[in-house]
C-alpha cells in the first residue's frame, strides 16, 4: 500500500499555491477547511492530511482533506470534488461526504505495515498507530481513509473519537438533545421551542385526540371511542397518551384491565374495514387467571363495534412469523452477500446466498400474513386482533401492511406518514433499541423498519402507480433512521420522549413553555433534510389518486370501474394463493364494492391492493440494497430512466393545466360559450385529506363529472408555485407564438447522462471494500493485460 | 417496473378464455424425454393467446382493439365452445368427454377439437370458461401413459415446446377400427413425419403490410454507410454456391478478390468465410463473423485466410490489433481439432489476439432449459426458489451470452478495434454474440423494425437452423440437433430491456409474440435452415410472414417509454444481481401468476391526457385571439362572463 503512493496530491500539492497536477489549481485559493456544524454541535477531534478512499483500484482519484469527528457525524472536507459527478442530491444535515455517528455500524482500524488489524468499541485502546479507518456503515455503506500523510497521533485520536462517540452511553447524548436545545436558543418569538409548531409538515402526529377522531371519522368507526385514561402515562408506560378503544368499554374497566396486559398495554384499534371489521392489536395477558375472562370481554367488545357483530380472529404473530433476531440475522447475511463479500466471488453463488440470508423469505412472510389477514376483513367480514407478546414488534409491520392493502388513503404520502406515525412512533415501537443507538444490547437490535420499507417497496413495485410517493423515499426514510436529530426514530415510546426531553431541559436549564418538553423534528418536516426541489424526487409520476382518467382504444374514460375491475381481479388471485379447498365463497368477492359504497371519504379508485407472492416474484430491493456498489451501477440505465421520462410527460402535464388556469383567470371577461367537445371540464377531486394534488390526482374523470365554477376559488391562484413544479425533472419550455404561453416537450428529451440506477445516490467513494479492484466492464474485458494494450494503441493511432 | 403476468388474467371476466393450461404429464416422463421443450405459447395468436401474453393492456382492450382492425380472423374468440377457425383451417376431428388434468384446477370435463393448425379444448363441465387453445406446432411430443384402464379409459401426455406439459384421459373408441383423436392429433402435429405440409403453407391471411419485404440485405447495408473505401458487395455467393448457409449478399474487405475468398471458404467449417456483420460509423471497427478456421491436429494453415483477416484489420485505421472472440470454451476450441476443426492460432495470425467466451454449446443448454422447466413447472418449490434456480444454470449461461456480447461491444466502442465472432459452426452462439452486440451498439435494431431487420440478417440469413434446432412439425423430439438457441437470445434481449427499460421501442409483448410464433408454424418465418432453403421452398410466395402481423398492429408492440437516442450505446451490467428469471414468460401458465398493473397502460393514459389539454390549450389560445379581434372591432359591448370556463384542474 506505501509503495502505491499518490503521484498526483501529496503532502506538498495539497498546499494550495502550486499545484499543477491539479487541473482547477489556478483559481484554488486558501480556503480553511473547516467542518459545517449545526446548531449544538462541536469537533471533537479532527486529523489532517487524510486521504479518502475513492476508487479501490488506485489511489488515483482519491480525494485529499480533513477527517473531522463530532458529536454528530464523522466528517470529511475537501477541496477537490468527486470525479465523474455532476449531479448533487444536497443533504442539509449532512455534506456529501458525512455520516452520522449513528449510522456507524463498526469503525476498524488498520496498521498495515504491521498488518494489524483492530475493531474500535467505546472506550478501547489502541496500541498501533492506524494507517486506515474503515466504516461499516448501517445503511451499508462501506467508508475508507487512509492516513499515509496524517500525523500518527491525530489519526490515532480521530480513529478513537469516532469510536467512542459513536457508541454514547445515554440517549441524552444523542445528538438529537443538543441540537433541539440549541435550536431552541436561537428560535425567534415566533418558533416554540425551536420548531415550527406545524413542522412545516401536515402528517398528523396522533398525539392529541383530535387526530385520532379525525381517524375514527375518516374510517367510518362509529362504535369505537377515543380514550385517555393514559394521560400523563399513568397508566401504562409504552402506550400513547390517547389512543382508540371499543365504545362499549369504560375508562372504568380499562383501567382495570390495563394490569392483566404485558405491559400494562390495552388492546388498541388500528383500522376499520368500510364493512365495520376492525383490526387490532393487543399484547398478551400477563396473568394467566384472567386470560379467559380477559380475553372474552376484549372479543365481544370488539363483537360489538362490529355492526354485523361479527367474530373475530386473533392472529398470534409470535407463532407465524419470524422473530427480531431472525430479521435481524438475515439482515446481517445479506449485507454481506451485498456488500461485502467481493463481488465476482459472491456473483456465483448469489441467488443461493440470497436465499440462505432469508431476508426475501421474511419479507414474503409478513406480506403473505397481511394478506391473510386482509382476507379475513374484507372478505369473511371478521375484525381481527393481532396478538404479540410485546405488541411493539411484529403488530407494527403487519398492522400497517393490512392497512396498505386495503386503505388508498394509506398509499399517499401523508397518509403513509400518518400510519408510520400511528402504528410505529405512538404504538411505542421500540425505535432507540431496536436501532442499537446506544450500543447497549445487540440482542435488542432489529432491522424491522426497513423490512417494512422492503415490504413497501414489493408493493410499489407490483402497482407503481398506487403510490404517491417513489422508492427514493422510502429508501431516504429508511437513511433517516441514523440521524438522530428526528423525534420519530430517537424513542422507544411517547413517554420516553417525554421524559428524556423534559430532564435535558432542566438539566441544560433550558426555558420551556407550558408543554413541558423539547420539541424534536419529526422526520416529516422534510425540509429539515432537503429543499424543495430535492423533495420533489418523492413524487411518484404514475400516482393514480383519487381519481384519474385511463384510455381505452383510443378514447379516454374515467378510470374508475375499470380499475375497480383489475383490482378486484387481484382479489380472485386470492384464493389460489390460499386455496386449500376452503376458501370457495371467495369468487364472490371481486363484486362487492363495499369499499366504495360505504366509505365515500376513503373512496379511490383502486380499493384493494394484493401482491403477488410468488417467491419469483419478489425481488431484492435494488435501489437500497446495491445502490453504493459500484458494479452493480447501471449507468444511464434502471427504472429511473422510465422515471424521468414520465415525469417529463406528467410535468408537460402540470404546464398545461397552470395554463389552463392563467386563461381561465385572465380570460374571464370573455364568455366561452362551447367548450370543445368530448373536453372534460377537470374538476377538483373531492380529496379527503388536505394534501396538495397529486400528479394523478389532478387528472380527473372527464365525461361525467359536472362543472364546477365554484371550485375555481378553490385553486391556489399562484403560478410561481405551479411553476416550481412538483416533478424533480421538469420538461424543458419550448415557446411558441402567443403571449406568455409556453407549451413544454419532453418527447425528445433524453435523460441527463448522470442517471444510473443508483440514483440519487452514488457509489463513488461510499464503498470500498479492501483488495478489491473495479468495476464490472474492467473486470469483464479481465484480459486485461490486453484491453490496456488496445487503449494505447488505440491512443497511440490517433 | 412492469412485470406482466401473463397468464390470462385470473381476474377478468369469467367470459375471458382462461387458459389454465397446463397440465403436466406425470413428472417421471416428463423428465425422461422432455429435451427440447422449449418456452413458447402458441396462443399468441388466438385470442387467448392474446390474453396470455404479458402484454400491456388488457386481454379484453387488446381484444377489442383487435376487432376493430382488419386483421381479425387471427384472434379468434374463445367465447364460443368451438374454435374460430383461419384461412384455410380445417376441423380435422372432435371429441366429446375428454378430461383435461389441469395442474392447477385438476380434472376438467370437455371438448376437444384438432384441427390442421391447433388443438382446442372446451371445458364442459365446472369451470366452464376454461379453454385451451395451442397451436399444434406448440406439441413437442404426444404419448400414450399406460395402458387403458378398467373402464376403457386411455391418458395421454403431451410435452409442449412453450414450458408446459398437458394431460388428457378419454375413453378409447369402441370400433377398434376408428383412430382415436390422440391418434389423430399425432398426425397433424407432426406433419413433416407424417409427409403433410406445415399449416404455415396454407394459411393465406392478407395483412395491410408484407413483413417480407422488411429486410431488404442491400438497404440494410447502405444504412451502415457500406459499401464504402474498404469494404465491397460481393456477388460470389449469389447462387449460395461458396456456401449453401450463407446469404447471397455478403460483405467482404475490398482487397479480397472472389477467387480468394472461395479458396478461403475451403478453410473454413462448412465454408462460412468471414463477412462483416456491422461496421461502427465512426471508428469504422467492424464485427465479422465466420466458422472455425479447419487447423486440425495439423495446424493447418490457410494464407487466403490469414490475409482476409489481416485486410479485415487493415480496413479499421483506429487499430492495428484484431480480436478473435473464439465463443466457446478454450476446451471445446481444442477439442474441435480432432475433428479437423480448431482455432486460430497466434503465429499464423500475427497481430490478432484470440480470446475465448467460455460460452457452453447447445447441449448443455437445452439440459438446462429441462432442468428450468422443472423449476418452474407446474409448480413452483417456494422455500428453494432461488436455490433451485441458481442449480439449472440458466441465468448463469445468459449471463455469459450478455457478458461476451458486451465485450465484443466494449472492444469495437471503446477499443476502437475490429472483431471476428465464431464458434463452430458459426450459426448459433457466433449468431447470439453478433447479434446482441450490434443491440448494445446500434440504436436502430432497438426499434420495432430494426429488430426485425437484425433477426432476418444475423439470424435468418446468415443459417441459423431453425427448422433443427425447434424441429417444426417433426415428431423426433429427441433429437439432439434441438436447442433453445434463440430462445435465450430473446432472454438476453429481455433483460436489457429490463436494464434500459427506456431504450427499446418495442415491449414484452413484441418478444413473446416472436417465441410464441417460432413454435406456432403459422408464419413462414422461422421456416427453414437457411436463406437458401427458404428460396427455394419459396417462402415469401406460399406463407405469411410473422412481421405482417407485427407491423400491422404497431401499437400493441411498442414500448410507450421508448427514447430515441440515436447514437446512445448500451452497456448493460452483467451480474447475476441484475439478471432476472423471464416470469413473464416461463411462469405465465400458473394462474397465480397474474399480471401486474402495466405501467405502460398508464402511461398510455397520462399521454391521453397531455394531447387533450393541448389540444384545449390550442383552442383556447385560439379563442382569445378571437375574442380579442372582435370585441375591439365592436368594443364598448363587454360582456361579462357569466360562465367562465371552467379550468379548474
Amino acid at each position: 500500500m506505501f509503495s502505491v503512493k499518490p503521484l498526483k496530491p501529496t503532502f506538498k500539492s495539497y498546499l494550495p499555491p502550486v499545484q499543477t497536477d491539479l487541473k482547477k489549481s489556478p483559481q484554488l485559493t486558501i480556503r480553511k477547511l473547516e467542518a459545517k456544524l449545526l446548531p449544538g454541535e462541536i469537533v471533537v477531534n479532527e486529523a489532517n492530511f487524510v486521504r479518502k478512499c475513492i476508487g479501490t483500484e488506485s489511489s488515483q482519484d482519491d480525494l485529499w482533506g480533513k477527517l473531522i469527528c463530532t458529536n454528530f457525524k464523522v466528517s470529511f472536507i475537501t477541496h477537490n470534488s468527486l470525479p465523474q459527478q455532476n449531479f448533487k442530491y444536497v443533504h442539509r444535515l449532512l455534506g456529501e461526504h458525512d455520516v452520522p455517528l449513528a449510522c456507524v455500524e463498526q469503525v476498524v482500524t488498520v496498521n498495515d505495515a504491521k498488518g494489524k488489524q483492530k475493531v474500535l468499541g467505546s472506550n478501547k485502546k489502541l496500541k498501533f498507530n492506524p494507517t486506515e479507518l474503515i466504516l461499516y456503515c448501517k445503511d451499508f455503506r462501506i467508508l475508507r481513509f487512509r492516513f499515509d500523510q496524517a500525523g500518527p497521533e491525530s489519526a490515532k485520536k480521530v480513529c478513537l473519537a469516532i469510536a467512542h462517540y459513536s457508541q454514547p452511553a445515554d440517549p441524552q447524548l444523542l445528538f438529537g438533545f443538543e441540537y433541539a436545545g440549541s435550536r431552541y436558543y436561537n428560535s425567534s418569538g415566533e418558533r416554540v421551542n425551536g420548531v415550527d409548531p406545524g413542522g412545516g409538515h401536515q402528517t398528523p402526529m396522533f398525539d392529541r385526540p383530535s387526530d385520532w377522531d379525525r381517524e375514527i371519522k375518516r374510517t367510518g368507526a362509529s362504535e369505537w371511542r377515543v380514550c385517555s385514561i393514559n394521560e400523563g402515562y399513568l397508566v401504562s408506560p409504552s402506550l400513547p397518551e390517547c389512543f382508540v378503544v371499543p365504545a362499549s368499554l369504560a375508562d372504568q374497566d380499562l383501567k382495570q384491565y390495563a394490569c392483566s396486559f404485558t405491559g400494562q398495554r390495552i388492546p388498541l384499534w388500528c383500522w376499520s374495514h368500510p364493512n365495520g371489521s376492525a383490526l387490532v392489536r393487543m399484547s398478551s395477558i400477563s396473568d394467566p387467571q384472567q386470560q379467559r375472562k380477559l380475553d372474552q370481554r376484549i372479543s365481544s367488545a370488539i363483537t360489538k363495534s362490529h355492526p354485523q357483530r361479527s367474530d373475530v380472529l386473533k392472529s398470534d404473530l409470535d407463532k407465524q412469523l419470524p422473530n427480531i433476531q431472525e430479521v435481524q440475522a438475515a439482515l446481517a447475511k445479506l449485507r454481506q452477500v451485498c456488500v461485502i463479500e467481493p463481488f465476482e466471488e459472491s456473483e456465483e453463488k448469489w441467488l443461493s446466498s440470497l436465499e440462505s440470508s432469508r431476508w426475501m423469505d421474511y419479507v414474503r412472510a409478513f406480506l403473505r400474513h397481511a394478506v391473510e389477514i386482509v382476507y379475513m376483513l374484507e372478505g369473511k367480514h371478521t375484525s381481527v386482533i393481532l396478538l404479540e407478546e410485546e405488541d411493539r414488534d411484529l403488530s407494527c409491520v403487519v398492522s400497517c401492511l393490512v392497512q396498505l392493502m386495503l386503505d388508498p388513503h394509506c398509499r399517499s404520502l401523508l397518509g403513509f406518514q400518518g400510519l408510520v406515525q400511528r402504528e410505529w412512533v405512538m404504538a411505542g415501537h421500540r425505535f432507540l433499541d431496536r436501532c442499537n443507538h446506544l450500543r447497549k444490547n445487540d440482542k435488542e437490535e432489529s432491522p424491522l423498519f426497513l423490512l417494512f420499507l422492503d415490504c413497501v417497496w414489493q408493493l410499489l413495485n407490483q402497482y407503481p402507480s398506487a403510490f404517491e410517493f417513489t422508492e427514493t423515499y422510502l429508501t431516504v426514510l429508511s437513511d433517516s433512521v441514523w440521524i438522530p436529530v428526528f423525534s420519530t426514530f430517537l424513542f422507544n415510546c411517547p413517554k420516553q420522549r417525554a421524559e428524556h426531553s423534559r430532564d435535558f431541559a432542566r438539566s441544560k436549564s433550558i426555558p420551556l413553555g407550558q408543554e413541558q418538553v423539547l420539541r424534536f423534528p419529526p422526520v416529516w418536516d422534510w425540509s429539515q433534510q432537503f429543499s424543495p426541489k430535492d423533495q420533489t424526487l418523492f413524487n411518484n409520476p404514475l400516482y393514480v389518486g383519487k381519481s384519474a382518467t385511463y384510455v381505452q382504444n383510443g378514447a379516454v374514460k374515467t378510470f374508475k370501474r375499470t380499475k375497480q375491475k383489475s383490482y378486484s381481479s387481484t382479489l380472485r388471485g386470492l384464493p389460489l394463493a390460499l386455496r386449500n379447498g376452503q376458501l370457495s365463497d371467495l369468487d364472490t368477492l371481486p363484486r362487492r364494492n363495499s369499499l366504495v359504497l360505504r366509505l365515500p371519504t376513503a373512496a379511490e379508485p383502486q380499493g384493494l391492493l394484493l401482491p403477488q407472492l410468488l417467491p419469483s416474484h419478489l425481488t431484492l430491493w435494488r435501489l437500497y440494497f446495491l445502490r453504493w456498489v459500484p458494479e452493480a451501477r447501471i449507468p444511464r440505465g434502471g427504472p429511473v430512466t422510465a422515471f424521468h421520462k414520465l415525469s417529463l410527460l406528467v410535468d408537460e402535464i402540470h404546464t398545461l393545466q397552470s395554463h389552463l388556469r392563467h386563461y381561465s383567470t385572465s380570460n374571464s371577461s370573455f364568455t366561452l360559450t362551447s367548450t370543445p367537445s368530448g373536453l372534460p371540464p377537470p374538476a377538483p377531486s373531492p380529496a379527503p385529506s388536505p394534501l396538495p394534488p397529486g400528479p394523478g390526482l389532478a387528472l380527473s374523470p372527464p365525461s361525467n363529472t359536472p362543472h364546477r365554477p365554484q371550485s375555481l376559488s378553490r385553486s391556489p391562484p399562484d403560478h410561481h408555485q405551479q411553476r416550481q413544479g412538483r416533478m424533480y425533472f421538469r420538461a424543458p419550455l419550448s415557446t411558441p407564438a402567443g403571449p406568455g404561453a409556453s407549451i413544454p416537450t419532453s418527447s425528445s428529451c433524453p435523460a441527463p447522462d448522470y442517471l444510473s440506477s443508483s440514483f440519487p445516490f452514488s457509489p463513488v467513494g461510499n464503498l470500498c471494500r479492501r483488495g478489491l479492484l473495479g468495476t464490472p466492464l474492467s473486470k469483464l474485458l479481465s484480459g486485461a493485460r490486453i484491453w490496456l494494450s488496445t487503449e494505447t494503441l488505440a491512443n497511440e493511432t490517433l | 417496473m412492469e412485470k406482466s403476468g401473463s397468464v390470462d388474467s385470473l381476474g377478468s371476466k369469467q367470459s375471458s378464455s382462461r387458459q389454465p393450461s397446463v397440465d403436466s404429464l406425470s413428472s417421471s416422463s416428463t423428465s425422461r424425454s422432455d429435451r427440447s421443450s422449449q418456452a413458447k405459447p402458441p396462443s399468441a395468436i388466438s385470442s387467448d393467446s392474446v390474453s396470455v401474453s404479458d402484454s400491456p393492456l388488457s386481454p379484453e382492450q387488446l381484444r377489442s382493439n383487435i376487432r376493430n382492425k382488419p386483421v381479425p380472423k387471427v384472434f379468434r374468440d374463445s367465447h364460443k365452445d368451438e374454435p374460430q377457425l383461419l384461412t384455410k383451417e380445417t376441423v380435422q376431428d372432435m371429441a366429446k368427454d375428454v378430461t383435461y388434468i389441469c395442474p392447477f384446477i385438476g380434472a376438467l370435463r370437455g371438448t376437444l377439437t384438432v384441427t390442421n393448425y391447433r388443438l382446442f379444448f372446451k371445458c364442459m363441465d365446472r369451470d366452464a370458461g376454461t379453454v385451451l387453445d395451442i397451436p399444434l406446432g406448440v406439441l413437442s411430443r404426444v404419448e400414450k401413459i399406460g395402458a387403458a384402464t378398467s373402464r376403457g379409459e386411455v391418458s395421454y401426455g403431451i410435452i409442449c415446446k412453450d414450458i408446459r406439459n398437458l394431460r388428457f384421459v378419454h375413453k378409447q373408441p369402441e370400433d377398434t377400427l376408428k383412430k382415436s383423436i390422440f391418434e389423430n392429433l399425432m398426425k397433424y402435429a407432426f406433419p413433416v413425419s407424417n409427409g403433410l405440409p406445415l399449416f404455415a403453407c396454407e394459411y393465406d391471411q392478407v395483412f395491410p403490410e408484407n413483413g417480407w419485404k422488411v429486410y431488404d440485405a442491400l438497404a440494410e447495408y447502405k444504412r451502415q454507410g457500406l459499401p464504402n473505401e474498404s469494404w465491397r458487395i460481393s456477388k460470389v455467393n449469389d447462387h449460395y454456391e461458396l456456401c449453401d448457409t450463407y446469404p447471397s449478399t455478403l460483405v467482404v474487405p475490398v482487397t479480397i478478390p472472389d477467387e480468394e475468398l472461395k479458396r478461403v471458404s475451403a478453410f473454413r467449417a462448412k465454408g462460412r468465410i468471414p463477412v462483416l456483420s456491422w461496421i461502427h460509423p465512426e471508428s469504422q471497427a467492424t464485427i465479422t463473423r465466420c466458422s472455425q478456421p479447419m487447423v486440425g491436429v495439423n495446424g493447418k494453415r490457410s494464407k487466403e485466410d490469414e490475409k482476409l483477416l489481416q485486410a479485415i484489420m487493415d480496413a479499421n485505421a483506429q487499430s492495428h490489433k484484431l480480436f478473435i472472440f473464439d465463443v466457446r470454451p478454450s476446451v471445446n476450441a481444442a477439442a474441435n481439432k480432432m475433428k479437423g476443426g480448431g482455432y486460430e492460432s497466434e503465429d499464423a495470425y500475427q497481430n490478432a489476439e484470440l480470446v475465448f467466451l467460455d460460452i457452453h454449446n447447445l447441449h448443455v443448454m437445452r439440459e438446462s432449459l429441462r432442468k428450468l422447466k422443472e423449476v418452474v413447472y407446474p409448480n413452483i418449490d417456494e422455500a428453494h426458489w432461488l436455490s433451485n434456480l441458481e442449480s439449472t444454470h440458466w441465468l448463469e449461461h445468459i449471463k455469459s451470452i450478455l457478458a461476451g456480447a458486451l465485450r465484443i461491444a466494449d472492444k469495437v466502442e471503446s477499443g476502437k478495434t475490429s472483431v471476428v465472432v465464431h464458434c463452430s459452426d458459426g450459426w448459433d452462439r457466433t449468431a447470439q454474440l453478433t447479434s446482441l452486440a450490434m443491440l448494445m451498439l446500434d440504436a436502430h435494431y432497438r426499434t420495432i423494425r430494426g429488430f426485425q431487420v437484425l433477426l432476418e440478417k444475423e439470424w435468418l440469413s446468415f443459417g441459423h437452423r431453425f427448422q433443427l434446432r425447434i424441429g417444426h412439425g417433426d415428431k423426433n423430439h429427441t433429437d439432439a440437433d434441438r436447442s433453445p438457441v434463440f430462445l435465450q437470445f430473446i432472454d438476453c434481449v429481455w433483460q436489457m430491456t429490463r436494464q434500459f427499460p427506456a431504450a427499446f421501442e418495442f415491449n414484452e409483448y413484441f418478444l413473446i409474440t416472436i417465441l410464441d410464433h417460432l413454435y406456432s408454424c403459422l408464419f413462414g418465418t422461422f421456416m427453414c435452415n437457411s436463406e437458401q432453403q427458404r428460396l427455394k421452398e419459396e417462402l415469401p410466395k406460399k406463407t405469411v410472414s410473422l412481421w405482417s402481423l407485427i407491423n400491422s398492429q404497431l401499437e400493441e408492440f411498442s414500448n410507450p417509454l421508448y427514447v430515441n437516442y440515436s447514437s446512445h450505446v448500451l452497456f448493460p451490467v452483467v451480474s447475476m444481481r441484475h439478471l432476472e428469471l423471464w416470469v413473464g414468460y416461463y411462469i405465465r401458465w400458473n394462474p397465480r401468476m397474474r399480471p401486474q398493473e402495466p405501467l405502460h397502460q398508464r402511461y398510455k393514459e397520462l399521454l391521453a391526457k397531455r394531447a387533450e389539454l393541448q389540444k384545449r390549450v390550442e383552442e383556447l389560445q385560439r379563442e382569445v385571439a378571437n375574442r380579442a379581434a372582435s370585441s375591439s372591432e365592436r368594443a364598448g359591448s363587454p360582456t361579462r362572463s357569466i360562465t367562465p370556463v371552467q379550468t379548474f384542474v
